[in-house]
């Protein structure tokens, strides 16, 4: 058997607060696919970006070798020139360009100072043609489809020379044939001898293609075997792993009468690409529903649709309090009893620049009017209230709320949902890059709010706090709801199976 | 919002300095400058600048921007003229209906905004050209004034207008009266909440803002009394301030600038309050248009030329982001007021036309950049 050639020898990264990998040995050799998996947030990407010269050499403890010899990579630069590409989930072609300019991107060839654009697509065509992909090479890549897309990415990385092709969720976005295609492409490089590092929540594609499997969890190692050797129900476990400490302190509470409920909705948006079908739910006053799913199964846009603030309404109707929801706007749903905690607390959920008593009333202020003015006096009152209610930690009211942590941004965000008195709160991975203190007293708040009655719905790729916190969870896979489980049925193999698409899997 | 940080920071001394610089040096080359006649005529060149750069702040607090102000100060304020010359409207009559066109069209522009989602620099630009071909059919190119020959009408007063020294005084008490009054009303309710409130900050910021009315008062009452225009400006950045500081609207343009997405989500009606914001810079336009026109005496093909960047300049000076969600009315007054220093020394001068573009454009650059530099070292 050859040596690796590339290998990642006791690798320990840390971020501000988290250590994202743990000791983690990792390699590839040439002629293989060597597959990576674990649940989202395992610290594949980490992995990966450590790999390809992201993360550049000092900002890590541990070793990389290519071929055997010490490498120290400053850059993404570096990387590639010792042979290493990776293609991200999030391509980086240059979408207005032609597909040729893409493939020799900031390499053209030139005569003089001119770029030679008849050898650019000379060039582009003849890679393209090695990796089986018949397009005219003058055609901007905006126009191509995801699989083609992919393939202008990878002819750019074997152009440069690419031993070692680190390949990220590729079929994510691909359709059935686009991904048989790719596989296909996959099984030739390794013939020519590329290393090639697979990435993919699908198992049956790593049975199909991987030679070995390496599962990751929570920043470590956790198995690495033969393809051959391992079988689905050990993969998964050795996915999921823990145990359920006292982590979560979900508390049974008294259920109502239901208070939202989805009655075979369907939705498109993201100019038709992405859709919501045929889903049903109904989630009771004092309950929490839990909604899992991988990434990119739909669960955030369903959140946002239920708040009017993703897709065209195709089908079905939603009741709140068993009448017809007629919201079609944030601002509609917010006067319903709606009230909405965003995935990304920092790109949609705060105005980083103000400050955090600004940030607590936004969604109230107007009900803060008096005789045309600001009551800034009944302003401040509130915003001590969950200030000191939600133990927000902060210099002040009036301090910025981009410098505080992750856990007391959260909050604000709470506070804020909180003061519109809504019916049904909507949680969308309301505990991400938040430290554990802070989690347990964000799931106490998540107590506190279904003791008063509250229906909350919880969107959360964290199995283990999906499974902790919900009295009843359902499984979404490509914006269609998989299963539905109580608590007692709910067990992780359970669930990934159902967000894998493996029904029978259970 | 910068109220909320007590006393001066880098960047107030900054500004305050470098107006300083720029006073002195006016002073030291021309007598004139800090005559009483001068300044009287300053506060009426900054009550135009600024009056349109208060509407340019509600723009682009959102983060929009409108180029298209400039033109529309000479068109509305041609449309006024002519309505009252050529059509013998009685000069309130056709100002509230040049007004209410020039709310309309920028209504108008804020939906085009929004509902195309095209950026509000290529509607806005299209907006500076189409506005200045339409001016000229207006005005079909030829000089008309704002009051038909050896008649005076309130257009014509707008800028002519001087308050009797008495009033002038009476106003000055009652900007006092407002100032300290607020200060003693929030000291109270802060002593009986326990809310933090620095009292003597407070004190002194409404003590020396009285203190600024009375000298204003005092030195314009030595030439002819306190102009009209000072007083619509006054009226006009305490709107503003009010607006943007103390009502639910003036928060929802904070919010949308500073994070758009952030302020769907929190159930913020984005279009209906940008198009809000573009319809108040309407009225704006028209206010600033009917000042400009009649400062001009009449209207001409160069009125308001160039304006819409006046009005950018005094913003940007004052702080406020070119992408929204930072800005604020004193900023912005004082924005202005350099700009407007800056026109009215050279002017003053007799500096060449060419020059003061020069030095315009060197001024408004040098301030950004000392800008940029200074809040990066406070950070």
């Amino acid at each position: 058997m050859s040596a690796p050639l590339l290998e990642a020898r006791g690798v320990t990264k840390r971020f501000p607060g988290v250590v994202a990998l743990k000791d983690v040995g990792f390699d590839v050799r040439a002629g293989e696919v060597h597959a990576l998996c674990g649940e989202n947030g395992a610290g594949k990407s980490t992995l990966i970006k450590l790999l390809c010269g992201v993360h550049p050499y000092g900002s890590y403890e541990g070793e990389l070798l290519v071929g055997g010899e010490r490498a120290e990579f400053a850059g993404v630069g570096d990387a590639q020139r010792a042979g290493i590409a990776a293609i991200a989930q999030e391509l980086a072609c240059v979408p207005a360009l032609s597909v040729a300019e893409n493939v020799r991107l900031g390499d053209w060839p030139t005569t003089g100072a001119l770029v030679d654009w008849q050898e650019t697509r000379r060039d582009a065509r003849e890679w393209l043609s090695k990796l089986g992909l018949d397009v005219d090479p003058d055609l901007p890549v905006e126009r191509l489809g995801a699989g083609q897309r992919q393939l202008v990415e990878i002819a750019k990385a074997l152009r440069k020379k690419a031993r070692v092709l680190i390949l990220d969720e590729p079929t994510a976005a691909l359709a059935e044939a686009e991904a048989r295609r790719l596989l296909e492409l996959v099984r030739s490089l390794r013939a020519e001898g590329i290393a090639i590092v697979y990435i993919s929540h699908r198992l049956e594609e790593i049975f199909e293609i991987a030679d070995r499997v390496t599962v990751l969890r929570d920043g470590s190692t956790v198995s690495t075997r033969l393809a051959s050797d391992a079988r689905r129900e050990v993969l998964i476990r050795d996915m999921v792993g823990r145990e359920l400490g006292a982590l979560f302190p979900r508390r049974a509470p008294a259920l109502g009468p239901v208070r939202l409920e989805a009655r075979r909705l369907g939705a498109e948006g993201g100019g038709g690409v992405k859709r919501l079908e045929d889903v049903s739910f109904s989630v009771r006053a004092g309950e929490v529903l839990g909604i899992g799913g991988l990434m990119g199964a739909g669960r955030t846009e369903l959140l946002k649709h239920l708040f009017g603030a993703w897709g065209r309404r195709t089908a079905g109707e939603l009741l709140l309090d068993g009448r017809p929801l007629p919201a079609r706007t944030p601002w509609d749903a917010l006067a319903a009893g709606l009230a909405l905690v965003s995935e990304d607390r920092r790109r949609d959920g705060l105005v980083l620049e103000q400050s955090v008593g600004f940030n607590l009333s936004l969604s109230t202020v107007a009900s803060l009017m008096r005789g045309g003015l600001l009551d800034e006096h009944e302003e401040a009152v509130l915003n001590e209230r969950d200030r000191a209610e939600l133990r927000i930690k902060t210099p002040s009211l009036a301090a910025r709320v981009g410098g505080l942590s992750g856990g007391n941004q959260q909050k604000v965000l709470f506070g804020r949902a909180r003061r519109s008195a809504p019916k049904v709160l909507l949680l969308d991975e309301p505990t991400r890059g938040v430290d554990v203190g802070a989690k347990v007293e964000i799931y106490e708040v998540i107590n506190g709010l279904t003791e008063k009655g509250l229906a909350v719905v919880l969107v959360s790729s964290e199995l283990p706090e999906l499974i902790g916190m919900s009295d009843r969870i359902v499984m979404m896979r490509s914006g269609r709801v998989m299963g539905e489980f109580s608590r007692a049925e709910a067990t992780q193999e359970r669930l990934i199976a159902a967000a894998l698409g493996h029904a029978e899997a259970a | 919002m910068s109220e909320e940080k007590a006393g001066m920071n880098v960047r107030d001394w900054s500004e305050t300095l470098a107006l300083g610089a720029i006073v002195a040096v006016f002073a030291a080359l021309s007598p004139e400058f800090l005559g009483a006649r001068n300044l009287s005529m300053l506060a009426i060149e900054l009550s135009i600048t600024a009056i349109l750069a208060l509407g340019m702040l509600l723009v682009m607090l959102p983060g929009q921007i409108d180029l298209s102000a400039g033109s529309g100060v000479g068109l509305i304020g041609g449309v006024a003229a002519v309505l009252v010359t050529r059509f013998n409207w009685p000069a309130p009559a056709a100002m509230l209906a040049a007004a209410v066109l020039a709310i309309l069209i920028w209504n108008t522009m804020g939906r085009l905004i929004v509902s195309q989602r095209m950026p509000s620099f290529i509607i806005t630009l299209g907006g500076l050209l189409v506005f200045k071909g339409l001016f000229w059919l207006v005005i079909q190119n030829a000089t008309v004034p704002v009051s038909p020959a050896g008649a005076e009408n309130l257009f014509a007063r707008l800028t002519t207008t001087y308050l009797p020294p008495p009033l002038g005084w009476a106003l000055a008490a009652a900007v006092a009266a407002v100032l300290l009054g607020g200060w003693a009303r929030r000291a109270r309710r802060a002593k009986a909440t326990g809310a933090p409130y620095d009292s003597e900050t407070g004190f002194l910021k409404a003590f020396l803002g009285a203190q600024a009315a009375a000298l204003f008062v005092a030195v314009t009452n030595g030439f002819r009394g306190v102009p009209l225009p000072a007083v619509l400006l006054a009226a006009s950045a305490a709107a503003v301030f009010i607006l943007t500081e103390h009502t639910a609207f003036g928060r929802r343009l904070y919010a949308i600038g500073g994070n758009a997405e952030a302020a769907l989500l929190a159930g913020i009606d984005v279009d209906k309050n940008v198009i809000a914001a573009f319809a108040i810079m309407g009225a704006a336009v028209a206010l600033t248009g009917f000042m400009q026109t009649a400062y001009a005496g009449a209207s001409t093909t160069t009125v308001g030329d160039l304006m819409e960047l006046d009005a950018i300049a005094a913003c940007v000076i004052g702080g406020t982001s070119l992408n929204g969600g930072r800005g604020n009315v004193r900023g912005v007054l004082f924005g202005a007021l350099i700009m407007a220093t800056l026109l009215n020394g050279m002017t003053l001068l007799a500096v060449s036309p060419e020059i003061k573009y020069v030095t315009r454009g060197l001024v408004l650059a040098l301030a950004v950049w000392l800008d940029t530099r200074l809040s990066r070292v406070a950070r």
